[in-house]
């Protein structure tokens, strides 16, 4: 008996969207080269910037002589610091944290440079040739004031100050504290510790950071087409700058070619091309090269993480404490500041487990180099890094299996909501569930019997897991970034059907890879019973809503989703009364489902193109009471948000000769709540979890002692490409969550997971040499030394 | 990052080309393939007043079998190399290095002409000429000259050519041997070799009686290994001998240090990739 026969009429009448496989809408236009990026913008005589970048990482500036440059061929202005000084307010990345020290964002550097690849003189010129020719021109004077290369230096006595002002070159500094952590690991019956590390890297999108700021000179006002994830903090930030209203200021993020969090903050060059496009009353352009992507787009990671942890004879962790140093770069980023990234590794390192006492300090420290921000994971792929290396660590201790004392620590379906040690509180998800699954998924035992093969014939093959939980579409109670004073808790959905029938869906959230387009028309296409087709959604327009901030943070589908969720309701709601006088019929009696209104069990219905035909056209068919504009709106804000949680198991074969790392096995089970899109599920996983093999075994940005940027170029800057992503499984428990729709995020869980599991699987590949693994990217340059290391090490004992 | 102001002229002779070349007073560069150009004109690390495109000179691009030689024009595209039957039979281990090139989109454009002038220590093409112990012919304002591949590679990015000299042909000698093999690792497939070494070997009753070794990526430039082919031929094919082979072959050279390997780890790959190919052209004999 098929499963329609018993299914409700209702039921059957309406297409189920959210869960269904759909192809991405957007990508026929992307994949054919027909997506319209910042750069494809084509105003009216466009003028070029091109950017003088600081060749000195740390110096005063005490000359700039632009004369030369101003008269080249084509140069239309050349803007020095001073030169724009009144146009501007500096924008501050406020924070109510203690601690923190909040330095300014400014257009262009001023007084003096902290970092190779910084801003400080902008050439605007007939074209990007022109502009880059001049550049060549102009001259600066530095005074050096001492290189701060690494955060171990930034902390050292006589350490040259970044920030005068700021007395220290400790930008933040924090503590969380639960329980008597001494008392317990002083009575644990096991204690793990060590030095955990992983490197600055670059998140690399694809498409460099581009902006377009188009000059209307009729009204006076500024369209910025921005390769932004964040349109809304952009336009809220740069009219507070430049005391333009929003009237005349709109920032469109278009077609963008993903971020990973690298275009998730306000950048200088933005407000210096809004400046400049209003001083001179022309639409202005620039797009970064890639040179210019890598060393001045916000990078990642760059943390050193002292941890202990300490476990009773049970295999229980009943103490865990870590101080977390983060070289931060330059400056703090706006609005997330600079605590960010480093703050986030101490709030998460608990991850999914049951620890008794807590402490975890922070300092988040300038150093000579671009900013560090969002990255996609943001501080939980070191925190997972180093709480699963623990683990392990624990277990080997213990004679445990590193499957079992995972099990022994997890929070259990019983205990949710559970608050971990360091105050977050994770509702009710599949930790244990992704565990079991994941194991079950990769034939775990089958595996632990390849290993013990592998082993007896001198091979090194090793497994490892990774377990981890994360906070999701996050309300207005909890800051997405420490104390600070933007409400991120909150998304618009505004619905209209317009007289021919159609439906527009505008949204603030901004796509840029997500494949929110088509995620969002397969909500509204549900609860609003229309037809899918039929669905516009308009996103990242700060003119489509009345305020947003856009998309990160795995928040768009559990926000968005949710406020389509909520105003599809409403507007079904108006349908279903006009129709009820079209079709006289009750209220309740009708049924809206793929684009009509129909009296249930009647072959009764009418269109929405004859119901908008109705209310808008039509006067004599309705009365004027009941002639309501079909539209609705509404902002969803979950308050708290939403755990998603999962398990990463890696099987890796580490060749002696070469010391490369081969991953032989990769399973993912994953809790992201209700599905709205499998494909698309499925495809962030993929992409997160390449990423995640990115920062376990290639990516790092190498910063010389005079820092000065080594690996600039993707000749140096190795990323993993498609022979180095292996095929993996991914296995979904859609466990319930509370917040609209049961959504979770999951956009972010690929790269949390991954770095932590591959280490792991490495470090057990390693355990004849009895090789520590705690530094990332485990290159096989790293591999061979601690094998060489490990090999004399042997050699001196024997002796 | 865009190239600073040039000249551009597209000759449609060598001769006219090298007439270009010579009358832009040293300050000119040659445009093949551009794999290698066109990146360097970006970054302004070449800034030259005169690029002569050799695209459209149409007899510089063949492979041909001359007597115990196979003939290639400058302007062959690594693509054609890779799949030409003439090397596969011929130049079997240029053939099988073909593969290791960069990618597919740089092996349609770029030219065995343009990757000896750019002399790139870690390139496989470089690396082929000194094994087979190539010869160049190389047109200049002075008319044609002969030069041997082990003179031409001077330094990392360095060969011997005038600023006014244009690379018109290679001729690799075919070498009558039995055994062979290309050994490469970097650190993705594609990728400039971290370490490589190519061998070719004819065996006699008793040993090899003939050897040709050659590695990059250990030194400033592509190395052919003259002493180790000699003590190959002195040494017994026996269980010791890949060890023996492979310490040979570490010592000879003194690699150096960069931000991908180390020179201990390039050494340590060096020795274990001898290893893997020794025994790979062993087992050719059967």
């Amino acid at each position: 008996m098929s499963k329609d026969s018993s299914a409700q009429p209702a039921d059957v009448l309406r297409p189920r969207h959210v869960g269904a496989p759909i192809k991405r809408t957007e990508d026929p236009r992307l994949l054919t080269g027909s997506g319209e990026y910042a750069a494809d913008r084509k105003p009216d005589r466009p003028l070029h910037i091109a950017f003088r970048r600081s060749e000195q990482p740390h110096a005063r500036l005490t000359r700039i002589d632009t004369a030369a440059a101003q008269t080249a061929p084509g140069v239309f202005a050349v803007f020095t610091a001073e030169d724009i000084a009144e146009d501007f307010k500096p924008v501050i990345p406020f924070s109510r944290m203690a601690n923190y020290y909040a330095t300014p964002i400014m257009p262009l550097a001023s007084g003096k440079v902290r970092y190779v690849g910084e801003a400080i003189v902008a050439v605007v010129a007939t074209s990007r040739y022109l502009a880059e020719d001049a550049l060549e021109l102009i001259e600066i004077e530095f005074e050096p004031l001492g290189t701060v290369s690494r955060s171990e230096l930034a902390v050292a006595q006589d350490a040259p100050l970044l920030h005068e002002e700021a007395g220290t070159n400790v930008l933040i500094a924090r503590e969380f504290k639960k329980g008597d952590v001494e008392a317990d690991l002083k009575s644990a019956a096991v204690r793990v510790s060590g030095r955990f590390e992983m490197t600055r890297k670059a998140p690399l999108a694809m498409e460099p950071r581009s902006y377009t700021a188009e000059y209307d000179v009729r009204r006076g006002a500024i369209t910025l087409y921005t390769s932004s994830n964040i349109p809304g903090i952009v336009r809220d930030a740069i009219s507070e700058s430049l005391g333009l209203p929003g009237s005349r200021l709109r920032v469109v993020a278009p077609d963008v070619g993903g971020s990973f969090g690298s275009k998730g903050s306000l950048y200088p060059e933005e407000l210096l091309i809004c400046i400049a496009a209003r001083k001179l009353g022309r639409s202005l352009k620039w797009t970064a090269d890639r040179l210019e992507d890598v060393s001045s787009s916000s990078q990642a990671f760059a943390e050193i993480v002292d941890a202990e942890m300490g476990f009773d004879e049970n295999g229980v962790a009943v103490a865990l404490q870590a101080d977390v140093l983060g070289d931060v770069g330059a400056y703090s980023i706006y609005p997330w500041t600079c605590g960010l990234e480093p703050v986030q590794v101490v709030s998460f390192l608990p991850g999914p487990y049951k620890i008794r006492s807590y402490r975890g300090a922070v300092r988040g420290v300038a150093t000579c180099k671009p900013p560090t921000g969002p990255y996609r994971g943001v501080g939980r792929p070191i925190s997972t890094f180093v709480a699963e290396r623990l683990m392990d660590l624990g277990a080997k201790a213990l004679g445990l299996d590193p499957m079992e004392i995972r099990r022994r620590n997890l929070v259990c379906a019983e205990e949710f909501p559970y608050r971990i040690a360091s105050g977050i509180i994770w509702d009710k998800t599949g930790f244990v569930e992704c565990l079991d699954t994941a194991g079950a998924a990769c034939g775990y035992e089958q595996l632990r019997v390849r290993q013990a093969e592998a082993r007896s014939d001198g091979r090194l093959f090793g497994i490892g897991i990774a377990s981890y939980a994360e906070l999701t579409g996050i309300g207005s109670r909890i800051a997405v970034a420490p104390g600070m004073p933007i409400n991120t808790g909150s998304e618009t959905a505004k619905i209209f059907i317009d007289s021919t029938g159609a439906i527009t869906a505008a949204f603030g959230v901004a796509s840029h890879g997500q494949g929110l387009e088509t995620t969002l028309a397969q909500i509204i296409a549900d609860d609003l019973g229309a037809n899918f087709a039929d669905i516009r959604v308009i996103q990242g327009d700060s003119d489509a809503v009345p305020m947003s901030t856009g998309t990160y943070a795995s928040r768009s589908a559990v926000l968005g989703g949710g406020a389509a969720k909520h105003a599809s309701a409403l507007l079904r709601d108006k349908i279903k009364r006009v129709a009820s006088h079209l079709l006289e019929a009750s209220h309740d009696d009708i049924e809206v489902s793929g684009g009509k209104a129909i009296v249930i069990g009647t072959d009764r219905a009418v269109t929405f193109r004859q119901v908008a035909k109705a209310v808008y056209s039509d006067m004599k068919t309705l009365p004027v009471d009941a002639r309501e504009e079909l539209s609705a709106s509404y902002t969803y804000d979950p308050i708290n948000g939403t755990t998603a949680a999962a398990t990463h198991i890696a099987a890796v074969e580490v060749d002696p000769a070469t010391c490369f790392v081969k991953i032989q096995k990769y399973v993912v089970a994953e809790d992201c709540g209700q599905i709205i899109n499998p494909m698309i599920v499925d495809g962030q996983v993929h992409g997160g979890v390449a990423q995640g093999i990115g920062a376990a075994l290639f990516e790092e940005l190498v910063y010389d002692e005079d820092g000065q940027l080594l690996s600039a170029s993707l000749v140096d800057y190795v990323i993993p490409s498609a022979p180095e992503v292996p095929d993996m499984d991914v296995v979904h428990i859609e466990s319930e969550s509370a917040v609209a729709g049961g959504f979770r995020g999951m956009g972010e869980g690929g790269t949390i997971g991954a770095p932590a599991a591959i280490a792991n699987a490495i470090a057990d590949a390693l355990s004849p040499f009895d090789i520590d693994v705690n530094l990332l990217p485990m290159t096989p340059e790293r591999i061979f030394r601690l094998i060489e290391q490990a090999k004399l090490k042997a050699k001196e004992k024997s002796e | 990052m865009k190239p600073a102001r040039f000249e551009y002229v597209a000759p449609a002779t060598l001769d006219a080309a090298v007439e270009a070349l010579a009358a832009a007073n040293g300050e000119g560069k040659v445009l093949a393939g551009g794999q290698s150009l066109l990146p360097l004109l970006n970054f302004r690390m070449a800034r030259p007043t005169v690029l002569v495109d050799l695209n459209g000179i149409k007899d510089l691009s063949f492979i041909e079998l001359r007597g115990d030689s196979v003939a290639i024009g400058a302007l062959t595209r690594h693509r054609e190399i890779e799949h030409s039957p003439l090397i596969a039979s011929r130049l079997p281990v240029m053939s099988a290095a073909m593969r290791h090139v960069a990618h597919l989109a740089i092996r349609n454009r770029g030219t065995i002409g343009g990757s000896l002038s750019h002399a790139d220590p870690a390139a496989e093409l470089p690396m082929m000429a000194m094994l087979y112990g190539a010869s160049l012919t190389v047109q200049g304002p002075g008319g044609r000259r002969t030069l041997m591949a082990k003179d031409f590679f001077v330094d990392a990015l360095t060969n011997c050519l005038e600023p006014e000299d244009i690379v018109v042909e290679i001729e690799f000698p075919i070498l009558q041997h039995d055994g062979w093999a290309f050994e490469e690792v970097a650190r993705r497939f594609g990728d400039f070799a971290l370490a490589s070494i190519a061998i070719s070997i004819r065996r006699d009753k008793s040993g090899i009686e003939d050897a040709r070794v050659a590695v990059m990526g250990v030194a400033d430039t592509p190395l052919r290994l003259e002493n180790v082919e000699k003590q190959l031929c002195e040494i017994e094919v026996d269980s010791r001998m890949l060890d023996r082979f492979s310490e040979l072959v570490t010592s000879s050279v003194t690699p150096n240090s960069d931000l991908h390997a180390s020179a201990e780890y390039r050494k340590h790959l060096l020795g274990e990739l001898a290893k893997r190919a020794m025994r790979t052209a062993l087992a050719a004999k059967g």
